[in-house]
């Protein structure tokens, strides 16, 4: 696979060829992204880059943790992201193996399957407005068969305090997207392992268990970490479909961003970074703990073979 | 072959244009010195020629939107200035962009020209030096204004000090369904909270800082204090601390008969709206009442829809369009800001494609025939007439106390 | 295969025993609808409200339709057609760029083996982990100072941000599956690197480009907190659009505006995808860690 003759064959060092290639990216994401948390960690200091000097400190954290609003809206941001991870997680599976298994319109189920995946989120978040607020189309659904007789008894979906609206878009959204990588993961003769299995007598949750779900584990686990991280950092969709207070992380960063007193300033950038700190954290902890349990999984996958 | 070649060149000058290029938004003109060292309008329409200027302004209300980029844009058009309407959701978002600006040492060239504005963010702006001042002189359309009179010289209790040009009239009143509201259930703030206590879930009002929330939190405080006498003036801490906790404990109160509960308030007036329209609310405090008669011959409101004005007095005020000091079209914003307050741009309002605002002329300013057409105009069964609205309208107070209440809104009715 | 149509999985033949058969048909027979149903759904109110004049509680289709939130979507003075030429030249040129980036940069990640890989991929990864709101917010006061604000160019930038890891993962897996034998023979067949890049190496990225080029031009057309805040309201894209619409009372419109949003990524999808077809998607690779 890897081939170093070229580059040296040229004349251009391997190290000089491989950094002129990474340039480009490099310098976009250590400029904007490493520029953005490093400035966001100054100002939430209260550093102004362009103004007179302000003295640093770190009074912007010290009460974070005591104030209600932040308080409550890291439970309901932690909650929303687990749960909708965990749901699209599980679903994504189930789906994958049915439509893996669907012989006649396999191709139509495929394609309604990835058909949401190029919409915007924003989009997705409109339509749950549309569908479950309490005037939605199931409001009127229920309305049509007598089980409710106005809007204000509809169920509250939208603008809640549990976020119905908002986990059901994640979910919406994200199951297609775990489930077409998952599908991916399915498709290097995994069947053929099954057969074997199959035929050495192992029953269906057998075979799940110890040839399915070890082949597809890295693939739920990698998209499972871009789902948690990108619910948790999500703003228009909790924006349209949340409440006010308590909202999610980033909604109370970026009203506090936009708050008309500069001097709130470092408060809000100490929540941007405290959501980053998070995320980060959550990261980690996750990839580290499925490489414990992976790891002896893939030596018995390897095994098993 | 060849196609894919057209295809692939078409994208990349596409691309392009995004790059680098014009963009609408700036032109690439040096700013120029303030027009107010020349002196004159002539001066100023001649400094304005071929600007653009970019309007930050709310974009919530579709008919004055309708008229702001029909009307406004086309007679602006004929000064050789273009105007970009910039929507925005609240005014701070345009004091804050502001403000960012001047932190990011952005003293120039500014991207907001003009801003439609009063009360607390334009005092946010004032206190920090980033307004254009000392230019109304030049404005002939000033002249038809009482710059002397007290909601015009200040800004909610701020001396204005020719730091903005006064452009609309806003009066609050209470729009209901008179199907489930009577007369008497719309009499006062103690009637209209009975009447929720027996129909719970049916009124609301949106959450502070929202600009018509804010309005209603207001108004429930003048009430439970007896009125606004006594808040003229400077912010008084004392007087304050005694008013605002029985607010509170009056508004908790009610909480469990409005909407929802009161587990949450609709974060934007244009959501009240829509639950008005839908039927979820069957009453709501509004700056907007003179376009409700619009809205019901359009079939969105039902015929039954009425206003009404509390025996004690509604909340009025004026607000105002304001230059950044920062801005890079001065001059065009000036021209605008002449051509809103012109009677010829208030009676084009006032007509049937107009927005229903009401202009802060002073119809009385005005020549004899001007005033004839004004007063032709008819009245709507729907909404309050103007002249009523006007008649016992409540002064706004100092804005460190809209400030304060909204502060103490969020964490005494809203948190808990 | 197409993108479309999904990746090459063979059918599972269904278990051994009548019972069991028949007990699996049927929870795939009401299942496989259910999932379908429940993925399309959500568009219904969208197509509804999207012809509606009015459209009162409790009526389960408009009592009065009209063509006019369509018509409004190319209105000159609607602004939506601003939005569209904005959206659609910031999200080709995002794709543009990433793309080339990703062409480059993919390259030295499927293919080259170098001290400090890990860290590259991890800081290269990092944007799709750490939320892009936290870090705008961080460096806006640069692109106010540094004029970038309020332009499409530094739209385009901060899209550049979100979209630089996924192409750079694919490309980086594309050009793992690489033969490079091709190359080396065209090489000591007297050509020149250029000619080697252009007859040779690109006709055999192109697929997997197309699918990154795709990628960045999906995320930067449905962006929206980013181009609110670098774009400070003054460039007007669709997703801008349809949120401001969503607070007003025109709900047909915005149900009107938000379809027009998901019609050209679709069309975008299925065009790539027709000329992917026969060509292993490069997703196949997203999967393996």
């Amino acid at each position: 696979m890897i081939t170093t003759r070229a580059a040296r064959r040229r004349g251009l060092p391997q190290g000089l060829a491989t950094l002129l290639l990474l340039a480009p990216a490099l310098g976009v994401v250590l400029v904007l992204f490493g520029g953005g948390v490093v400035m966001g960690v100054l100002a939430s200091l209260g550093y102004q880059p362009f103004l007179p000097g302000r003295d640093l400190s770190l009074d912007a954290y010290r009460g974070l943790l005591d104030d209600v609003e932040v308080r409550r809206s890291l439970v309901l941001t932690f909650r929303i992201a687990l749960l909708s991870t965990l749901v699209s997680a599980v679903l994504a599976v189930g789906a994958a193996l049915l439509l893996r298994g669907t012989r006649r319109g396999r191709r139509a189920a495929l394609l309604v399957f990835q058909l949401n995946l190029p919409v915007p989120h924003l989009v997705g978040a409109a339509a749950m407005l549309l569908l479950l607020g309490q005037s939605g189309l199931v409001s009127r659904l229920l309305f049509a068969v007598g089980l409710v007789d106005a809007p204000a008894a509809a169920p509250v979906l939208t603008n809640d305090a549990v976020g119905w609206a908002i986990m059901a878009e994640y979910v919406w959204k994200e199951v297609p997207f775990i489930g077409v990588v998952v599908l991916a993961a399915l498709s290097g003769g995994v069947s053929d392992l099954e057969d074997a299995a199959r035929s050495l007598g192992a029953g269906a949750w057998s075979r799940f268990r110890f040839v399915v779900l070890p082949h597809i584990t890295p693939a739920v686990v990698s998209t499972s970490i871009i789902v948690f991280a990108f619910t948790f950092g999500s703003y228009e969709v909790p924006l349209l479909l949340g409440q006010p207070f308590p909202a999610t992380l980033p909604v109370v960063a970026y009203q506090a961003y936009s708050d008309t007193d500069l001097t709130a300033r470092p408060r809000a950038m100490a929540i941007a970074v405290l959501i980053t700190f998070l995320v980060v954290l959550v990261v980690l902890a996750y990839s580290v703990l499925t490489e414990r349990v992976l790891r002896p999984a893939e030596r018995r996958r390897v095994t098993g073979t | 072959m060849r196609s894919r070649a057209l295809v692939l060149a078409g994208t990349v000058a596409l691309a392009l244009s995004a790059c680098g290029g014009q963009d609408d938004t700036t032109t690439a003109e040096a700013p120029s010195p303030s027009a107010a060292a020349t002196g004159g309008f002539e001066a100023v329409l001649a400094e304005a020629k071929g600007q653009t200027v970019n309007w930050y302004m709310y974009g919530g209300d579709d008919r004055l939107n309708a008229y702001v980029n029909g009307y406004v844009k086309t007679e602006l058009a004929k000064a050789g200035v273009t105007l970009n309407q910039v929507k925005i959701t609240d005014t701070a978002e345009a004091v804050n962009k502001v403000l960012g600006e001047k932190a990011a040492g952005k003293d120039a060239d500014g991207s907001v020209d003009l801003i439609w504005i009063n009360g607390e963010n334009f005092a946010t702006l004032k206190q920090a030096d980033a307004v254009e001042c000392g230019y109304l002189e030049d404005l002939p359309s000033t002249e038809n204004v009482d710059l002397t009179k007290p909601g015009i010289a200040t800004d909610f209790g701020l001396e204005t000090e020719g730091c903005e040009v006064p452009w609309q009239q806003a009066t609050s009143a209470l729009v209901y369904d008179s199907t489930a509201l009577d007369d008497a259930d719309v009499a006062s703030v103690e009637s209209l909270f009975a009447w929720a206590k027996d129909n719970p879930g049916k009124l609301t009002y949106a959450a502070p800082p929202d600009f018509n929330g804010s309005m209603a939190v207001r108004t429930f405080f003048f009430d439970t204090a007896g009125g606004t006498d006594q808040f003229l003036g400077e912010f008084d801490q004392a007087k304050y601390d005694a008013a605002a906790p029985k607010l509170f404990e009056r508004l908790n109160a009610v909480e469990p008969s409005l909407w929802r509960g009161g587990k949450t308030y609709p974060a934007a007036q244009t959501e009240v709206e829509t639950l008005f329209a839908n039927g979820e609310v069957d009453a709501y405090l509004t700056y907007g009442s003179s376009g409700i008669a619009a809205l019901v011959d359009k079939g969105t409101l039902p015929k039954t829809t009425r206003s009404a004005v509390f025996q004690d007095g509604n909340i009025g005020n004026y607000s105002f369009t304001t230059i950044p000091s920062n801005a890079a079209h001065k001059a065009g914003a000036k021209v605008l800001a002449n051509l809103l307050l012109s009677p010829a741009a208030a009676l084009e309002n006032a007509g049937p494609d107009g927005a229903g605002f009401t202009s802060a002329i002073d119809i009385a300013k005005l020549p004899a025939d001007q005033r004839a057409q004004y007063e032709a105009l008819g009245a709507s069964p729907y909404q309050v007439p103007a002249a009523e609205l006007a008649a016992n309208t409540l002064p706004e107070v100092v804005s460190d106390y809209v400030t304060q209440l909204e502060k103490d809104w969020k964490a005494n009715v809203l948190q808990q | 295969m197409s993108v479309l149509a999904g990746p090459a999985v063979p059918v599972v033949s269904p278990p051994r025993g009548r019972a069991s058969r028949s007990w699996s048909a049927a929870v795939r027979a009401v299942s496989l609808p259910l999932l379908l149903a429940g993925l399309v759904l959500p568009f219904l109110p969208l197509l509804l409200w999207a012809v509606a004049e009015r459209y009162p509680y409790p009526a389960l289709t408009p009592t009065v339709t009209s063509s006019r939130p369509l018509r409004l979507l190319a209105d000159p003075t609607s602004e939506v057609l601003t939005g569209l030429v904005n959206s659609v030249s910031i999200a080709v040129a995002v794709a543009i760029i990433a793309a080339l980036i990703g062409l480059s940069a993919g390259r030295a990640l499927g293919l080259h083996q170098f001290r400090g890989k890990r860290l590259v991929q991890f800081l290269l990864l990092a944007p799709v982990i750490v939320p892009g709101l936290a870090v705008t917010l961080g460096i806006q006061v640069f692109f106010i100072r540094y004029g970038l604000s309020d332009t499409r160019r530094g739209v385009v930038l901060v899209h550049l941000l979100a979209a630089v890891p996924y192409v750079s993962l694919v490309m980086s897996s594309v050009y793992a599956n690489l033969d490079l034998r091709l190359e080396d023979q065209a090489r000591t067949l007297g050509a020149g690197p250029v000619q080697v890049f252009l007859r040779i190496t690109l006709p055999a990225v192109a697929p997997g480009l197309a699918v990154a080029g795709l990628f960045a031009f999906l995320i930067s057309w449905g962006e929206y907190v980013l181009t609110l805040l670098v774009g400070g309201g003054a460039v007007k894209t669709l997703p801008l659009l349809l949120y401001s619409y969503l607070g007003s009372t025109d709900t047909p419109v915005a149900a009107a505006l938000g379809l027009a949003l998901v019609v050209p990524p679709v069309l975008l999808l299925a065009v790539t995808s027709r000329l992917l077809s026969g060509e292993g998607t490069p997703l196949a690779g997203f999967g393996r860690t």
